[in-house]
Order: C-alpha cells, then structure tokens, then sequence
C-alpha cells in the first residue's frame, strides 16, 4: 500500500471529528484508529506534525484553536478582543486561544493559528530591524 | 448603476479597504521541518508559489530562501544565505514576491552578488527599479533579425564567424585555452572602438583573486565605468551561483530594453550546471544522464533566449550573449556542450593543440561557426572575409598532410605558405583587440599577396609597420574606413601601395 500523505490522514481525520463524513462524529474511536495507524506504518515521528495538520484543517471547517503569546498577563478583556478579532478575521464558528507567557518577546502580542500568525511583538521588529542594518 | 450615490461607493470602498488592511496582519506562516546543505523543508505555507520567496526567522534575523520543490507536505527551498543559522522549528513567511534584483544604470562600475548587494566596498546600491530574476523571454513578434555587428576585436572572429548584436554565441574549450581572454578582449573593445555596448560579466564560482584582477584590468582600460560585474566565489551556497546568470541577465535586459545594446558574458555555464546539479540532488529529484535533472537543457535555453534583437517599435535594442563552456579533453559531444552548442547560433571552438603552438587566439577553423553569418558582418569586414575561413581550414588540413612527405606540387606549396602567414597575421596578444581599418588592412595584405615574399616569421612585424604607415599616411581614410562602409578604390589603392612598401622591408 502507497505510504498515505500527511494531508490525506490530517483531512480524513478533521472530516471524521467534524462529523462531516455521517453526520456523527465518535472522537476516541478516531483518535484511537489514528494511532493504530502511526504504530502499524511506524510513523509515530510524524505525530506532532500530523496533530498540527489536522488543527488546520479544524480551523478550516470553523473550529480554530491557538496560542496567544504575551510578554506579560493579559487581561481578560484583551483576550476576549483577541479572539473576537480571529472570529471575524477567520471567519471561524469556535476560537479557543491558550496563553503563553515569553518574556523574550519583550513586548507586543503574538497570535498564532493553524497556518496563520499575528506577530505585533517587540522582538519581531527588533529581528526585520536587524536584517534591514545587515542588508544596508 | 445611476442610482448608486458617489458617497455611498466611496464609503463602501473604505471599508473594504479598512477590512483588506486588517487581515494583511494575518500573515500565513510555515514551519521549518529539516535543513541542511543549503536546503530547507518547511511544513505549511500552501499558497506559496514556484519561486517564491520565503523569509525565515533566525536569532540573527531573516534569512532569505526560494521555494523550488511544492510537494503535497512540505516545501523544498534553497536558501541564499548560510544554512547554519537556520534551525527546525523556525517560523517561515512569505515575502508575497519572486526573486527581484535592482536594475539601471546606477549598477554601471560595480561589482554586486546575484541579489544585487554590492561587493566591491563601494556604497550600497540603490536603483530606482527592480528587475524579476527569471523573466520570460520575448516573443516572435518582438525581435527582429540580427543585422548589426557587434565587434569583438580579435580579427580572427570579427573576419571569420562575425557575432551579431543579439545573438547568441557559445565559447568553448578545455581548461586553459584563452576563453575568458577571448571574452574580456570583447569587452574591452567595446571601450576602446566607443561602441556604447554595456558589458554584463557574470562570474560564476570563480576565484575572487580572479574577479579582483579582472576588474584592476578593466578600470587600466577605462572599460569599467559601461560594464557591470556580477561575482560569485566557489564559497558561495549553490543557489547564489544558480542564480547569477538570470539575475545578471536581469540587469542586461534593463539597457535592452531602453533601446540600448548589452553585451553579457556568461562564464561559465558549465559550472552553473554542476551548483544546478547539486540543488536538483539535495532536493531529491531524479538523476538522469551525467546525475544532471531532467530539466537541465530548459535551464540554459531559458536563460540564452532572452538574449535577443528587439524590433522597432520595442527600441530596437540588443542583448547579445556570450555563454563559455568547459570541455574535458576537447570533448564536445558531452551532454552540457551539446545542450548549449544545440541553444546558441554558433560557437567559437578553441584547441588545445593550437594554443600550445603559440597560435592564440586558439581557434579552430573547422569547428567554430557563427550562424548569423555575414548579416552581421560590416560593408569593410565583408569585403575582405571571402572564402577566408575555407581556406584556413582547408591549409590545416593540408599542413597536416604535408607533414608526410616534401614533394609538393607549387599550388599546394603556395596554398601552405600563404595559409602560414594568414595564421600568423591572425595571432594577436591579449588586451589588444584591433579597429575595423586595421582588420581589414591587415587581411588584405595577406590575401591579396602583397606580403607574399615576407617569411611567416616576419609577418607580426610586418603587420605593425605597415599599420602605422597607414595610419601616419592615411588617417583620414582609415577613419573613414572605419565606419565600417565598404572600402572605397582609392582607399583600396593606398592600402596596397603601402602594403607593397614595407613589405620590402622584410623580405627574405
């Protein structure tokens, strides 16, 4: 059997949790069938990678879950803000945004989504400020 | 539609503005998967385009890379800076471009790498326009055919396999043979006869102690300031030497295409076929002959087909191409020779054999050829290049059967002899190219027989005296000739007087 892309596995996997295949949607049969596979093909290495995969294709049929990254605390207003941003901006049903305290981001806030990113940190700018003086 | 108040589409039109503003911070970012040996895989980034170019995040800033390799999973790109600094788990963006390098008439006297950043200590370069890396060549429509000379200054070519502005033709040779000579003579001639050709020199994996002395050299010419030199050393990751010609040819096509003429010089492309080769195996496409890609031809036929004549009503300007080629003992059915000796319209062969006999330039006249021909031969070259070529080629090959035997009939023996000036006549030393008038008094003085009774030896010398007689006696008329228009009975006439007199100096 032709080794099965990580597109393939992620998208029937998304199809199965989103219930878009019958209408139901049955998660630890999936995710158990899913690691059946890894084992069976040997390719338990690609699992972090294949996690990300599926989280994207999650966030294309409406259900987006990321990271919000913030050198400080954020209130829980700013976070309502944030998320309500990446609802209108992704179009998405559901938005669940974790938070991670860095405080080598300085300052500034960095979202990140499955395939997509907001980067408004300090160290961000400090980085292209840095490759601009390189090129000069 | 009448109905629609201006203000009402005016404010529709802010919005959508105001909203397209917003998700343009939402940017699609990959992840770098593997690197190594100049190659990184990044997982995401779906919309990136077939040379795209990918922004990586390092800790010590962004490093650049162009994607080459769009499989279902992940990218394949070739990084243009160096790989150390690129680790897994680096975020990648898309730049939202292809490949551009800065293009004009500031770049004229420089030396720059492949992305336009300047090499030779100098300011940085700042021009007021970008030109893309790779461009589509223009079509039938937009050419015209190649009628005007483009004067290298080695009478040997000039007289024998004329090059055209906008064509295209290959040298070739084993190492050590005079091919970059042949080609910096080129651009020094360009100078010295005020041609108004720019000179693009593409310096492909070569030794910066090389670039240094070419460019001391030119700037002792005063061809620096019309040429512009685009270098990579054999430090250089393999994309960087991948693309300097296309970036050079780049910079070539901006004077092209403002009606002017440019000259580009491509050497050599047997190199840049090898850093192709390495990127093509480290990202895993199948070897085909020599372990080169499949797509190996296409590499060099893209690149040699934007050289072209442009029409009239395009500006009439030219880009014409000399691409140089390195052959292993002489070989020229090898797969790089054969692919880029099939794209151009003729090559100019140089042998071993001959360079090592002291006739340099070492061209072989049986195996060069310029398929442009005579369209591209001025009124005064063309009066004296008739059947030259067949008769040179035909003395080598009666020189090496006379080495057999000495009883030669007195054609065959006039045929040798005459042959063995014309050889000599058409030696010339390196940084030294020759105008019009001075071809085409030297050439006649030989095949019309006036330096019939000069011993080979002595033609050299000849050649000289006689040329600064002419130009003592005859300025006038060598300036005129030199316009290139075909000669005149009465310039004819002083040209064999003259020819005849100092020829009696050097008899016997």
């Amino acid at each position: 059997m032709a080794k099965l892309s990580r597109r393939a596995i992620a998208t029937y996997v998304a199809e199965q949790l989103t219930g878009q295949n019958d209408g139901k949607s049955d998660s630890k049969k999936v995710i158990l069938q899913l690691a059946a596979y890894l084992v069976d093909t040997r390719r338990t290495k690609e699992l972090s990678l294949i996690v990300r995969d599926i989280q994207f294709y999650l966030s294309e049929a409406g259900s987006v879950s990321g990271v919000i990254t913030t050198a400080t605390t954020l209130t829980a207003e700013t976070k309502k803000a944030i998320e309500k941003y990446i609802k209108e901006q992704t179009g998405a049903k559901t938005v669940a945004l974790d938070s991670l305290i860095d405080p080598s981001v300085i300052g500034g806030v960095k979202v990140s989504i499955p395939g997509r990113e907001l980067d408004a940190t300090v160290s961000r700018s400090l980085t292209v400020l840095k490759t601009r003086f390189k090129k000069a | 539609m009448s109905e629609l108040s201006i203000t009402e589409l005016s404010n529709d039109l802010r919005n959508a503005i105001a909203k397209l503003e917003t998700t343009g911070n939402l940017d699609e970012v990959g992840v770098v998967l593997r690197v190594g040996d100049g190659v990184a895989w990044v997982r995401g980034l779906r919309n990136a385009g077939y040379n795209e170019v990918l922004q990586i995040e390092t800790e010590e800033g962004i490093v650049e890379a162009f994607a080459l390799n769009l499989m279902e999973d992940e990218i394949g790109a070739v990084l243009l800076g160096e790989d150390s600094k690129v680790k897994a788990g680096q975020t990648v963006h898309l730049k939202g471009s292809v490949l551009s390098v800065p293009i004009g008439p500031e770049l004229l006297g420089r030396v720059v790498d492949p992305l336009g950043r300047a090499i030779d200590g100098g300011p940085a370069i700042k021009t007021k326009q970008q030109g893309l890396v790779e461009r589509e060549a223009i079509g039938v429509m937009g050419r015209k055919s190649v009628h005007e000379p483009l004067m290298t200054g080695i009478s040997a070519i000039d007289v024998m396999f004329p090059i055209g502005r906008g064509q295209r033709e290959l040298i070739i040779g084993d190492r050590q043979t005079g091919k970059t000579a042949l080609a910096i003579d080129t651009m020094i001639n360009q100078g010295k006869q005020n041609t108004g050709v720019v000179n693009v020199y593409v310096a492909i994996g070569q030794k910066r102690s090389k670039i240094a002395r070419l460019v001391e050299r030119l700037k002792q010419e005063g061809v620096m300031d019309q040429t512009i030199i685009v270098a990579t050393s054999p430090a250089d990751p393999a994309s960087l030497l991948y693309l300097a010609p296309y970036a050079a040819t780049a910079m070539g096509e901006y004077f092209r295409d403002n009606s002017q003429h440019a000259l580009m010089i491509y050497d050599d492309l047997t190199k840049h076929a090898v850093a192709y080769r390495q990127m093509s195996l480290l990202l895993r496409r199948p070897p085909g002959r020599e372990a080169y890609p499949g797509d190996v031809f296409y590499l060099h036929s893209r690149l040699l087909e934007r050289s072209a004549k442009l029409s009239d009503d395009l500006g009439a300007g030219s880009l014409t191409a000399l691409p140089i080629i390195e052959t292993q003992a002489g070989d020229i059915s090898a797969y790089i020779p054969t692919n880029v000796i099939s794209i151009t319209d003729g090559q100019i062969f140089l042998e071993t054999d001959l360079f090592y006999q002291g006739i340099r330039p070492a061209i072989s006249a049986g195996l060069s050829v310029s398929r442009v021909g005579g369209a591209a031969q001025s009124g005064a070259i063309k009066s004296v290049s008739g059947g030259l070529k067949l008769g040179l080629s035909q003395f080598r090959e009666l020189a090496s059967f006379a080495q057999f035997g000495s009883d030669l009939d007195e054609a065959t023996k006039s045929q040798i002899e005459r042959g063995q000036r014309l050889t000599e006549l058409l030696k010339q030393h390196q940084y030294n190219p020759m105008s019009v008038w001075q071809q085409v008094a030297s050439i006649l003085s030989v095949t019309k027989g006036y330096f019939d009774h000069v011993p080979a030896v002595k033609i050299k010398a000849a050649q000289a005296s006689m040329l600064t007689r002419l130009w003592a006696d005859h300025k006038k008329d060598m300036t005129e000739l030199d316009k290139g228009g075909k000669p005149t009975e009465e310039i004819l006439k002083s040209i064999e007087v003259t020819a005849i007199s100092t020829a009696k100096g050097f008899e016997g």
